[in-house]
């Protein structure tokens, strides 16, 4: 016998979560942020611009951390689109940004992002690279300091605060309030005047600020983060403006969230069995055993398990990091694991 | 390749390029039901009975083997099975096929009955449970079935076909029927085409690999 079949319970699935640091330094905080020359002067910079956690002109690896981006409902803030110098009024990349998340976020086109009871007509908005984020994002691992000039304001989602879980669309939902790790530092966390700081979207990768609650003044919780509503969007891009908030505040946290589904075969060796090896360095060609030593006190080394299905199709292989030896005074229970 | 940390026992595993098929495949085939022990890269000629200090370092040698990662090349790996035999037995299972090589022209057949010597005290005997046969490279047989073992996983895999790519196909029986491929684009622009056909015996683990040529006779 060289086959031996698995029990029903040899076989275990398993699917367990997985948390780990969001960036890709592989650590809790990202303090440095970069944007690229090149990105923000091409046609993708009129509509966002790619965060990196080290300088693209240096040499130094550097890997997208999130994207960030700007939306107005009527396009303000934005040149308008002018195909063939043809001006259309109110449709520009930051309308386009709007609809997208309105759509992403609400599967709703006619309704406005609403932020406790406030509503807003222009977002800003965090992407996280789907490489960093992989399947979700852990709500209560979110922190952001954003600084404009000498205010400060720390935000956090409010998972640790919150009784029920409230879902739209795009998912699970939270509010981002003035706190740190998931709470709010006093009452809710939301703005006096404002409404909350914005919402966070754990299942796509999404934070969504409310720019209103940012552009307000400090006596009123805002840091009065500049904005340009122009409607041709001559001077700063508000992308920009934003950018220099999070640069200026210099720490950001995130946890990402997987889960990673194994399969448990558990590989069971009776001390009868298994104990001897078919290996040409065993036998002569004839057959016979190398040592004569091995014919009462056979001895065999396990370098390899062999996983196959009823047709005898080898489908897995596990490797022993050493030989295990094998003879009729010892038994294996060898315990593989294959992630999906 | 590289080599695994042995400072720690860990197991080391991954899906063969048949699993990721199969799995991708969705049809249920891909499930484990069963296992093999081999021991790949064990040299046993390490294995010193006359060491000076005594048997527990008649394998030191080898217990010190650095061994290598997982390949997952199905027909690479698990060459060398582990078998249960009774104790005392002395000679081990080895396999014959009737042939150290086979040539086949295009379009030609041939029928391969393995026999295992030396099992359960036969000298020459064929295995109940038939042999598993695995061609490298499927692509360059037109059939390869086995036949004499009808349970119905056996049916299953005797009438299996996969097309494409480099892969291998399996089958199982007491005999094994092949046939060379008459596609002529795949010989481009050569004589002839390789690969290895492994057979293995499934009740004794005995295995054999020889290669397999099939000549291009067709222009």
């Amino acid at each position: 016998m060289s086959f031996k079949r698995l029990d029903p319970e040899d076989i275990s699935i398993s699917a367990e979560s997985v948390v780990a640091p969001l960036w890709s330094v592989g650590e809790k905080y990202l303090t440095t942020f970069f944007t690229s020359s090149a990105q923000v002067a091409s046609s993708t910079g009129d509509f966002f611009y790619e965060v990196y956690e080290n300088d693209t002109d240096l040499a130094v690896p550097f890997h997208v951390q999130f994207a960030i981006t700007y939306g107005h409902k009527e396009g303000k803030g934005a040149a308008p689109y002018a195909s063939s110098g043809n001006i259309v009024d109110g449709k520009s990349p930051s309308s386009t940004i709007y609809g997208q998340y309105r759509n992403l976020i609400f599967g709703d086109e006619e309704v406005d992002f609403m932020f406790g009871n406030v509503a807003s007509d222009d977002i800003y908005v965090i992407n996280l690279d789907r490489a960093r984020y992989k399947e979700k994002l852990l709500p209560g691992s979110f922190n952001l300091k954003l600084k404009q000039g000498s205010n400060i304001i720390e935000l956090t989602d409010n998972s640790n605060d919150s009784t029920t879980v409230s879902y739209v669309d795009a998912g699970r939902v939270y509010d981002i309030v003035s706190g740190s790790d998931g709470s709010a530092y006093s009452g809710t966390g939301f703005s006096s005047d404002n409404g909350s700081y914005g919402k966070f979207l754990p299942d796509v990768g999404v934070v969504v600020l409310n720019s209103k609650a940012l552009q307000a003044p400090a006596s009123e919780e805002g840091i009065a983060l500049p904005s340009n509503h122009t409607d041709n969007g001559a001077g700063t891009s508000n992308i920009q403006y934003f950018f220099d908030t999070i640069r200026f505040g210099a720490s950001s946290s995130l946890q990402s969230e997987e889960t990673i589904s194994s399969n448990y075969v558990f590989v069971r060796v009776r001390n009868s069995e298994f104990n001897y090896s078919t290996n040409p360095s065993n036998i002569t060609s004839s057959g016979e055993l190398r040592h004569d030593i091995m014919i009462n006190t056979p001895q065999a080394y396990i370098t390899t398990v062999g996983m196959y299905n009823d047709n005898n199709d080898l489908v897995g292989v596990a490797k022993l990091s050493r030989p295990l030896l094998k003879d009729f005074t010892k038994e294996a229970l060898i315990r593989i694991k294959l992630d999906y | 390749m590289g080599y695994l940390d042995n400072s720690i026992v860990t197991v080391d595993a991954i899906l063969t390029k048949k699993g990721r098929e199969l799995l991708a495949r969705g049809d249920g085939s891909f499930k484990i039901t069963q296992f093999a022990l081999s021991d790949d890269e064990i040299d046993y000629t390490l294995y010193n009975p006359n060491h000076p200090l005594g048997s527990a370092y008649y394998g030191e040698a080898i217990e010190s083997l650095p061994l290598l990662e997982a390949f997952p090349d199905e027909t690479q790996i698990m060459k060398y099975k582990l078998t249960t035999l009774p104790r005392g037995t002395a000679k081990l299972p080895i396999l014959d096929i009737g042939y150290t090589a086979i040539r086949l022209k295009q379009g030609a057949s041939l029928a391969i009955t393995p026999q295992t010597l030396n099992y359960l005290g036969s000298s020459q005997t064929f295995e109940a449970g038939g042999y598993v046969a695995t061609i490298a490279d499927a692509r360059v047989l037109q059939t390869f079935n086995g036949v004499g073992i009808n349970t119905p996983e056996a049916e299953r895999l005797n009438s299996t076909t996969t097309l494409g790519t480099n892969v291998s196909k399996t089958a199982i029986g007491t005999s094994i029927n092949i046939t060379g491929t008459t596609i002529n684009t795949l010989f481009a622009g050569q004589d002839s085409l390789q690969t290895t056909i492994t057979v293995i015996g499934r009740d004794s683990g005995a295995r054999v690999t020889v290669p397999l040529t099939i000549v291009k006779v067709n222009n």
